[in-house]
Protein backbone atom coordinates (compact mmCIF):
# COMPACT_ATOMS: atom_id res chain seq x y z
CA UNK A 1 0.00 0.00 0.00
CA UNK A 2 2.89 2.13 1.20
CA UNK A 3 4.88 1.35 -1.88
CA UNK A 4 1.70 2.19 -4.27
CA UNK A 5 1.22 5.32 -2.24
CA UNK A 6 4.50 6.40 -3.50
CA UNK A 7 4.44 5.21 -7.21
CA UNK A 8 1.35 7.37 -7.17
CA UNK A 9 3.13 10.11 -5.44
CA UNK A 10 6.02 10.29 -8.24
CA UNK A 11 3.40 9.36 -10.84
CA UNK A 12 1.78 12.76 -10.12
CA UNK A 13 4.88 14.44 -9.59
CA UNK A 14 6.07 13.44 -12.99
CA UNK A 15 2.77 14.58 -14.56
CA UNK A 16 2.89 18.17 -12.38
CA UNK A 17 6.41 18.75 -14.15
CA UNK A 18 5.32 17.92 -17.28
CA UNK A 19 2.46 20.36 -16.77
CA UNK A 20 4.63 22.71 -15.85
CA UNK A 21 6.96 21.95 -18.94
CA UNK A 22 3.88 22.52 -21.63
CA UNK A 23 3.23 26.13 -20.34
CA UNK A 24 6.72 27.11 -20.30
CA UNK A 25 6.92 30.37 -22.62
CA UNK A 26 8.76 30.42 -25.08
CA UNK A 27 11.24 33.11 -25.77
CA UNK A 28 13.06 33.28 -29.25
CA UNK A 29 16.83 33.97 -29.75
CA UNK A 30 18.37 37.03 -31.16
CA UNK A 31 19.65 35.04 -34.30
CA UNK A 32 15.88 33.41 -34.34
CA UNK A 33 14.11 37.30 -34.19
CA UNK A 34 16.67 38.77 -36.74
CA UNK A 35 15.92 35.84 -38.97
CA UNK A 36 12.19 36.42 -38.61
CA UNK A 37 13.12 40.10 -39.41
CA UNK A 38 14.76 39.30 -42.83
CA UNK A 39 11.86 37.32 -43.97
CA UNK A 40 9.34 39.93 -42.57
CA UNK A 41 10.98 42.24 -44.82
CA UNK A 42 11.37 40.33 -48.15
CA UNK A 43 7.34 39.42 -47.64
CA UNK A 44 7.14 43.22 -47.71
CA UNK A 45 9.75 43.46 -51.00
CA UNK A 46 7.40 40.75 -52.56
CA UNK A 47 4.58 43.15 -51.68
CA UNK A 48 6.67 46.13 -53.13
CA UNK A 49 7.33 44.75 -56.40
CA UNK A 50 4.01 44.25 -57.34
CA UNK A 51 3.12 48.15 -57.54
CA UNK A 52 5.03 48.27 -60.09
CA UNK A 53 2.73 46.52 -62.76
CA UNK A 54 -0.27 48.96 -61.70
CA UNK A 55 1.10 52.18 -61.64
CA UNK A 56 -1.02 54.78 -60.94
CA UNK A 57 -2.90 57.12 -62.94
CA UNK A 58 -5.06 54.08 -64.50
CA UNK A 59 -3.78 51.34 -62.68
CA UNK A 60 -4.12 49.36 -66.10
CA UNK A 61 -2.33 46.57 -65.20
CA UNK A 62 -5.00 45.12 -62.66
CA UNK A 63 -7.74 45.65 -64.87
CA UNK A 64 -7.31 41.94 -66.51
CA UNK A 65 -6.87 40.17 -63.00
CA UNK A 66 -10.08 41.72 -61.73
CA UNK A 67 -11.47 40.26 -65.06
CA UNK A 68 -10.00 36.88 -64.20
CA UNK A 69 -11.01 37.18 -60.81
CA UNK A 70 -14.78 38.13 -61.35
CA UNK A 71 -14.87 34.81 -63.90
CA UNK A 72 -12.70 32.11 -62.11
CA UNK A 73 -13.44 33.30 -58.62
CA UNK A 74 -13.91 29.81 -56.04
CA UNK A 75 -16.82 31.42 -53.93
CA UNK A 76 -20.54 32.05 -55.90
CA UNK A 77 -21.46 35.63 -55.88
CA UNK A 78 -17.98 37.28 -55.74
CA UNK A 79 -17.97 37.70 -59.43
CA UNK A 80 -21.81 39.55 -58.96
CA UNK A 81 -19.83 41.78 -56.46
CA UNK A 82 -16.76 42.60 -58.63
CA UNK A 83 -19.03 43.17 -62.11
CA UNK A 84 -21.06 45.63 -59.64
CA UNK A 85 -18.25 47.89 -58.25
CA UNK A 86 -14.66 47.57 -60.00
CA UNK A 87 -16.46 46.73 -63.25
CA UNK A 88 -19.23 48.94 -63.18
CA UNK A 89 -19.98 50.20 -66.88
CA UNK A 90 -17.24 48.82 -68.08
CA UNK A 91 -17.51 47.87 -71.89
CA UNK A 92 -14.70 46.29 -72.82
CA UNK A 93 -12.45 43.24 -71.27
CA UNK A 94 -9.08 44.82 -72.65
CA UNK A 95 -8.99 48.17 -71.62
CA UNK A 96 -11.10 49.85 -68.01
CA UNK A 97 -12.32 53.02 -70.33
CA UNK A 98 -15.96 53.88 -69.69
CA UNK A 99 -15.49 51.47 -65.97
CA UNK A 100 -17.03 53.92 -63.75
CA UNK A 101 -15.15 52.87 -60.29
CA UNK A 102 -12.18 50.86 -61.24
CA UNK A 103 -9.75 53.85 -60.92
CA UNK A 104 -11.10 54.82 -56.82
CA UNK A 105 -10.96 51.30 -56.17
CA UNK A 106 -7.73 50.34 -58.25
CA UNK A 107 -6.23 53.53 -56.29
CA UNK A 108 -7.66 51.89 -52.42
CA UNK A 109 -5.92 48.64 -53.27
CA UNK A 110 -2.93 50.13 -54.81
CA UNK A 111 -2.44 52.15 -51.61
CA UNK A 112 -3.31 49.18 -49.46
CA UNK A 113 -0.46 46.94 -50.95
CA UNK A 114 2.02 49.97 -50.72
CA UNK A 115 0.77 50.64 -47.12
CA UNK A 116 1.49 46.54 -46.58
CA UNK A 117 4.99 46.75 -48.10
CA UNK A 118 5.91 49.69 -46.29
CA UNK A 119 4.82 48.56 -42.87
CA UNK A 120 6.44 45.05 -43.37
CA UNK A 121 10.01 45.94 -45.06
CA UNK A 122 10.35 49.21 -42.74
CA UNK A 123 9.37 47.13 -39.73
CA UNK A 124 6.65 49.74 -38.39
CA UNK A 125 3.58 48.77 -37.16
CA UNK A 126 4.31 45.10 -38.38
CA UNK A 127 1.06 43.62 -37.18
CA UNK A 128 -1.15 45.71 -38.54
CA UNK A 129 0.65 45.67 -42.14
CA UNK A 130 0.30 41.53 -41.46
CA UNK A 131 -3.36 41.72 -40.94
CA UNK A 132 -3.84 43.95 -44.04
CA UNK A 133 -1.28 41.57 -46.44
CA UNK A 134 -3.72 38.64 -45.22
CA UNK A 135 -7.21 40.00 -45.79
CA UNK A 136 -5.26 40.96 -49.28
CA UNK A 137 -3.80 37.71 -50.19
CA UNK A 138 -7.51 35.86 -48.87
CA UNK A 139 -8.43 38.04 -51.52
CA UNK A 140 -6.69 36.98 -53.88
CA UNK A 141 -6.56 33.28 -53.18
CA UNK A 142 -10.16 33.37 -53.16
CA UNK A 143 -9.95 35.43 -56.80
CA UNK A 144 -7.27 34.34 -58.25
CA UNK A 145 -6.83 30.28 -56.61
CA UNK A 146 -7.75 27.64 -59.65
CA UNK A 147 -5.87 30.34 -62.30
CA UNK A 148 -2.65 29.54 -61.33
CA UNK A 149 -0.92 26.78 -58.77
CA UNK A 150 -3.77 26.51 -56.07
CA UNK A 151 -0.73 27.10 -53.43
CA UNK A 152 0.67 30.82 -54.94
CA UNK A 153 -2.00 32.82 -53.13
CA UNK A 154 -2.72 30.23 -50.16
CA UNK A 155 1.23 30.29 -49.09
CA UNK A 156 1.04 34.44 -48.74
CA UNK A 157 -1.93 34.03 -46.93
CA UNK A 158 -0.20 31.81 -44.57
CA UNK A 159 3.24 34.04 -44.56
CA UNK A 160 1.05 37.18 -43.65
CA UNK A 161 -0.49 34.95 -40.77
CA UNK A 162 2.54 33.81 -39.31
CA UNK A 163 3.53 37.61 -39.65
CA UNK A 164 0.78 38.71 -37.76
CA UNK A 165 1.11 36.25 -35.23
CA UNK A 166 5.06 37.24 -34.31
CA UNK A 167 6.33 40.65 -33.42
CA UNK A 168 8.71 40.74 -36.50
CA UNK A 169 9.18 44.25 -36.81
CA UNK A 170 11.10 44.19 -33.39
CA UNK A 171 14.37 43.80 -34.97
CA UNK A 172 15.73 45.25 -37.75
CA UNK A 173 12.44 47.65 -37.52
CA UNK A 174 11.31 50.65 -36.40
CA UNK A 175 9.08 48.29 -33.92
CA UNK A 176 12.20 48.35 -32.16
CA UNK A 177 12.07 51.44 -31.21
CA UNK A 178 8.58 52.29 -31.02
CA UNK A 179 7.07 48.79 -28.94
CA UNK A 180 8.79 49.84 -25.60
CA UNK A 181 7.77 53.24 -25.49
CA UNK A 182 3.91 52.57 -26.61
CA UNK A 183 3.97 49.59 -23.78
CA UNK A 184 5.44 52.56 -21.32
CA UNK A 185 2.40 54.16 -21.62
CA UNK A 186 -0.07 51.78 -22.01
CA UNK A 187 -0.46 51.02 -18.43
CA UNK A 188 -2.35 54.34 -18.50
CA UNK A 189 -3.49 54.91 -21.90
CA UNK A 190 -6.10 52.21 -23.60
CA UNK A 191 -5.12 53.61 -26.51
CA UNK A 192 -1.59 52.93 -26.54
CA UNK A 193 -2.07 49.70 -25.16
CA UNK A 194 -4.50 48.88 -28.19
CA UNK A 195 -1.80 50.22 -30.70
CA UNK A 196 0.66 48.72 -29.00
CA UNK A 197 -0.11 44.92 -30.17
CA UNK A 198 0.76 45.99 -33.74
CA UNK A 199 3.88 47.18 -33.22
CA UNK B 1 35.08 45.51 -30.77
CA UNK B 2 35.81 49.35 -32.22
CA UNK B 3 33.10 51.36 -33.33
CA UNK B 4 34.44 51.70 -36.37
CA UNK B 5 35.12 47.93 -36.77
CA UNK B 6 31.60 47.58 -35.74
CA UNK B 7 30.21 49.89 -38.45
CA UNK B 8 32.03 48.43 -41.17
CA UNK B 9 30.43 44.55 -40.43
CA UNK B 10 26.62 46.49 -40.60
CA UNK B 11 27.89 48.10 -43.73
CA UNK B 12 28.97 45.17 -45.05
CA UNK B 13 25.81 43.14 -43.81
CA UNK B 14 23.47 46.13 -45.11
CA UNK B 15 24.78 46.16 -48.64
CA UNK B 16 24.89 42.63 -48.92
CA UNK B 17 21.07 42.39 -47.76
CA UNK B 18 20.90 45.74 -50.32
CA UNK B 19 22.45 43.66 -53.23
CA UNK B 20 20.40 41.05 -52.33
CA UNK B 21 17.12 42.80 -52.39
CA UNK B 22 18.33 44.02 -55.92
CA UNK B 23 19.08 40.37 -57.10
CA UNK B 24 15.54 39.44 -56.11
CA UNK B 25 14.26 41.82 -59.51
CA UNK B 26 11.14 40.66 -61.37
CA UNK B 27 11.86 39.81 -64.75
CA UNK B 28 15.00 38.99 -65.01
CA UNK B 29 17.27 37.97 -61.98
CA UNK B 30 19.95 40.85 -60.71
CA UNK B 31 18.69 43.14 -63.56
CA UNK B 32 18.91 46.32 -62.03
CA UNK B 33 22.87 45.41 -60.25
CA UNK B 34 24.89 46.75 -63.24
CA UNK B 35 23.00 49.90 -62.08
CA UNK B 36 25.60 50.44 -59.31
CA UNK B 37 28.46 49.92 -62.01
CA UNK B 38 26.39 52.54 -64.06
CA UNK B 39 27.32 55.40 -61.29
CA UNK B 40 30.77 55.16 -61.64
CA UNK B 41 30.51 54.97 -65.35
CA UNK B 42 31.95 51.68 -65.42
CA UNK B 43 30.00 49.59 -68.52
CA UNK B 44 31.43 45.26 -68.53
CA UNK B 45 30.03 43.96 -71.85
CA UNK B 46 29.34 40.41 -70.44
CA UNK B 47 25.94 40.82 -68.53
CA UNK B 48 26.44 38.16 -65.92
CA UNK B 49 30.08 39.60 -65.29
CA UNK B 50 28.19 42.97 -65.19
CA UNK B 51 25.88 41.97 -62.35
CA UNK B 52 28.28 39.97 -60.08
CA UNK B 53 30.25 42.85 -59.89
CA UNK B 54 27.39 45.17 -59.59
CA UNK B 55 26.55 43.03 -56.40
CA UNK B 56 29.91 42.99 -55.05
CA UNK B 57 30.15 46.77 -55.46
CA UNK B 58 27.30 47.62 -53.44
CA UNK B 59 28.49 45.09 -50.63
CA UNK B 60 32.04 47.64 -50.75
CA UNK B 61 29.78 50.90 -51.41
CA UNK B 62 27.96 49.34 -48.03
CA UNK B 63 31.03 49.25 -45.53
CA UNK B 64 32.34 52.47 -46.72
CA UNK B 65 28.97 53.94 -45.29
CA UNK B 66 29.21 51.59 -42.28
CA UNK B 67 32.50 52.83 -42.05
CA UNK B 68 31.06 56.41 -41.73
CA UNK B 69 28.48 55.42 -39.93
CA UNK B 70 30.45 53.75 -37.00
CA UNK B 71 32.91 56.89 -37.58
CA UNK B 72 30.40 59.68 -36.21
CA UNK B 73 29.56 57.26 -32.96
CA UNK B 74 33.13 58.13 -31.44
CA UNK B 75 33.29 54.80 -29.03
CA UNK B 76 30.07 55.97 -27.52
CA UNK B 77 27.29 52.98 -26.78
CA UNK B 78 24.07 54.54 -28.77
CA UNK B 79 20.58 53.71 -28.27
CA UNK B 80 18.65 52.53 -30.61
CA UNK B 81 16.67 56.37 -31.18
CA UNK B 82 20.47 57.04 -32.88
CA UNK B 83 21.12 53.99 -34.45
CA UNK B 84 18.04 54.36 -36.64
CA UNK B 85 17.91 58.07 -37.08
CA UNK B 86 21.70 57.90 -37.91
CA UNK B 87 20.65 55.12 -39.95
CA UNK B 88 17.94 56.46 -42.20
CA UNK B 89 19.95 59.62 -42.87
CA UNK B 90 22.58 57.79 -44.14
CA UNK B 91 20.09 56.10 -46.17
CA UNK B 92 18.81 59.24 -47.35
CA UNK B 93 22.36 60.35 -48.22
CA UNK B 94 22.63 57.00 -50.53
CA UNK B 95 19.76 57.17 -52.25
CA UNK B 96 20.37 61.62 -53.06
CA UNK B 97 23.99 60.90 -54.56
CA UNK B 98 23.39 57.25 -56.16
CA UNK B 99 20.19 56.58 -57.22
CA UNK B 100 19.43 60.47 -58.02
CA UNK B 101 22.84 62.83 -58.43
CA UNK B 102 24.58 60.01 -60.10
CA UNK B 103 22.41 58.31 -62.10
CA UNK B 104 20.70 61.60 -63.44
CA UNK B 105 24.76 62.79 -64.13
CA UNK B 106 25.25 59.08 -65.93
CA UNK B 107 22.16 59.44 -68.06
CA UNK B 108 23.22 62.96 -69.02
CA UNK B 109 19.73 63.86 -67.97
CA UNK B 110 18.55 67.87 -68.04
CA UNK B 111 19.04 68.37 -64.54
CA UNK B 112 20.98 66.04 -61.48
CA UNK B 113 17.68 66.21 -59.31
CA UNK B 114 15.49 65.62 -62.10
CA UNK B 115 12.91 62.55 -60.87
CA UNK B 116 10.07 60.74 -62.09
CA UNK B 117 7.45 59.29 -59.51
CA UNK B 118 7.97 55.81 -60.64
CA UNK B 119 11.48 55.87 -60.06
CA UNK B 120 11.48 57.51 -57.27
CA UNK B 121 9.30 54.55 -55.94
CA UNK B 122 11.72 52.14 -56.97
CA UNK B 123 14.86 53.66 -55.10
CA UNK B 124 13.58 55.61 -52.64
CA UNK B 125 11.83 52.82 -49.59
CA UNK B 126 15.00 50.26 -51.11
CA UNK B 127 17.82 52.40 -49.82
CA UNK B 128 16.19 54.24 -46.96
CA UNK B 129 15.46 50.79 -45.85
CA UNK B 130 19.25 50.11 -46.20
CA UNK B 131 20.34 52.62 -43.64
CA UNK B 132 17.71 51.58 -41.35
CA UNK B 133 19.44 48.07 -41.56
CA UNK B 134 22.22 49.22 -41.46
CA UNK B 135 21.38 51.55 -38.01
CA UNK B 136 19.71 48.41 -36.28
CA UNK B 137 22.45 46.28 -37.32
CA UNK B 138 25.20 48.32 -35.54
CA UNK B 139 23.01 48.43 -32.38
CA UNK B 140 22.54 44.69 -32.39
CA UNK B 141 26.49 44.35 -32.50
CA UNK B 142 27.43 46.43 -29.61
CA UNK B 143 28.36 45.27 -26.48
CA UNK B 144 25.26 47.40 -24.33
CA UNK B 145 24.70 47.88 -20.96
CA UNK B 146 20.24 46.40 -20.35
CA UNK B 147 19.49 50.02 -19.96
CA UNK B 148 20.59 50.71 -23.24
CA UNK B 149 18.10 48.42 -24.45
CA UNK B 150 15.67 50.87 -24.98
Amino acid sequence: MSISSAHERKKGAAKASVDHAATTPITLSERSMTGLALIRIFVGYLWFQQLFWKMPPDFAGLYPYIIRESQRTIIPGYGFILQHTFLAGCANLHTASGCTLFVPLAAGVWTAELIVSLSLMFGLFTRFGAILGSVLALQLYVGLAYTEWLWTYGMLVLLCLALTAIPAGRRLGVDQWLAPRLQAVASHNRFARFVSWFA
Amino acid sequence: MTSIRRGLLAGLLAGLFLATLNFVTDGTPGRTLPDALHWFGIALADPTTSRFAGFFLIIVLGGVFGLIFGAFQRERIITISRALLSGLVLGLAWWFIFSLVLTNIMNHASSPFSLQFGRFLSTFPIDVLFGLVLGALYFQFQEKPTAAAL
